[in-house]
């Protein structure tokens, strides 16, 4: 017995291969002002962006603002996803980092930001209020740890810890042009692990 | 080929990482316009650094959800324009020739119509099609009782047709037989008028076809434009106008 609203199935945490399509086409529904669609959007994508916003800023009550401001970011500017440009899911994790990100910046002094560094290495894999471990959570784990120490630094400390690859290269004492190329690098053989196009 | 430092390309990888400084992102960003390579790069690595943060999932505290879609409802939304074109002006106005133009009388109009909604109904039912979540927009501007439809010849090839509802504040454009493009480029659409002139948006096409395509805070006095563009869109019109539309476009 469900109430037909077959788009939130009862066990899902987000998932995102299963959620990707779905949020695809999502977005457009959003855009001409679906309410319904919003509510199931926020469903699928909330855990994402406040997960990546968690990771980045560190402090709940910071990343629970973020992802605030993302999801009515997305409900303002849903009519600029393009699926022709990637998926749903890449854009709405794309405004969350990005965001996240900027806020870090803007704000961390030189002393917080030396000592995040020292934890942004290492407590990656907190678990603490995460989601059910998904099948996608461990093969993300799992592609990371192909990845070289380097790169898997590089991408970290970028992503995660919301570092330039300028400061990156500064924490490890690499050049900076190494750095960047082992970004990419890292970034081009998680794609390959994980199967995206 | 380009003068952009060789350096540029190999920032692929931190710019998806949002690992770079506002000068560099703005840069790369300028550089993604000339260079496909990069972009097919940015594509498929963004799909795979956003499931870094995917993995990262938490549950949000469950009173935020209200919060949040409270919110929302009193925010209102943007319409499909560019992002970097929000706010691209220009005063000099371009001198475009219009090589025709006529209004449909009012039955041919109304078949007309018939024949597009015929035409968005396919495109809903399609899959992948080009931006479904227009369909019913594009409905209500071809509804409209103040609709005003208008062809012009595309001075490259094809011809082009709007309908404008100022009561509906949008319009629509179609265009057939138009030559296909490089993979590099895309016909972009551009409002040009008394509040400056402003991209309206990517351009479809499928085998010399084109639209329906929604346009949006259409005002009184615009004309529709058609410019070809590097594939990423430009906040400004950088060819010449292959056409230029509008009710005020009465010889």
């Amino acid at each position: 017995m469900t109430d037909g609203d077959f788009l939130a199935g009862p066990d899902s945490g987000p998932r995102p291969r299963a959620g990707a399509a779905r949020l695809d086409d999502l977005l457009p529904a959003v855009a001409r002002g679906d309410d319904r669609a919003y509510e199931a959007l926020y469903d699928l994508a909330s855990g994402w962006v406040l997960g990546v916003a968690r990771k980045v800023l560190r402090d709940p009550a910071q990343a629970e603002e973020v992802m605030q401001e993302v999801l009515l970011e997305i409900w303002r500017t849903a009519s600029r996803f393009d699926p022709a440009l990637g998926s749903g899911t890449s854009w709405v994790m794309t405004l969350a980092h990005r965001r996240a990100v900027d806020r870090v910046r803007s704000e961390r002094s030189h002393v917080t930001r030396e000592l995040r560094s020292a934890v942004a290495v290492i407590d990656y894999d907190e678990v603490a209020e995460a989601v059910e471990a998904s099948l996608d959570r461990e093969r993300v784990q799992r592609c990371l740890t192909s990845l070289t120490e380097l790169q898997q630094e590089c991408v970290r400390l970028a992503y995660y810890g919301g570092y330039t690859y300028r400061e990156v290269a500064e924490l490890l004492g690499v050049p900076a042009g190494t750095v960047k190329t082992r970004m990419r690098d890292g970034l081009i053989r998680l794609r390959d692990c994980l199967g995206v196009q | 080929m380009t003068s952009s430092d060789p350096d540029l390309h190999t920032l692929a990888g931190a710019y998806v990482l949002d690992a770079v400084g506002p000068d560099e992102r703005a840069r790369f960003a300028a550089h993604l316009a000339d260079c496909a390579e990069c972009r097919q790069d940015v594509r498929e690595l963004r799909e795979a650094a956003s499931r870094l943060g995917t993995a990262a999932a938490l549950r949000p505290r469950p009173d935020l959800r209200d919060q949040t879609i409270q919110a929302a409802s009193r925010i209102s939304q943007v319409g499909p324009v560019l992002q970097n074109g929000a706010n691209g002006k220009s005063d000099g106005r371009r001198a475009v020739h219009i090589r025709s133009w006529l209004t449909f009388p009012r039955l041919a109009l109304a078949a007309a119509l018939v024949a597009i909604a015929g035409a968005v109904g396919v495109v809903l039912v399609g899959r992948g099609s080009p931006a479904p979540q227009q369909g019913h927009m594009i409905t209500s501007v071809l509804k409209a009782s103040d609709a005003v439809m208008l062809t012009a010849k595309i001075s490259s090839g094809g011809m082009a047709t709007v309908v404008i509802s100022h009561h509906e504040h949008m319009g629509v454009f179609m265009a057939h037989d138009l030559p296909a493009l490089p993979a590099a480029e895309r016909y972009e659409l551009w409002l040009m008028g008394p509040r400056g002139d402003r991209p309206a948006g990517m351009l479809r096409t499928r085998r010399g076809m084109a639209g329906p395509a929604l346009l949006v805070q259409v005002t009184r006095g615009d004309k529709i434009g058609l410019t070809i563009e590097p594939a990423s869109g430009s906040p400004r019109p950088t060819s010449a106008m292959l056409v230029l539309i509008g009710p005020n476009s009465r010889p």
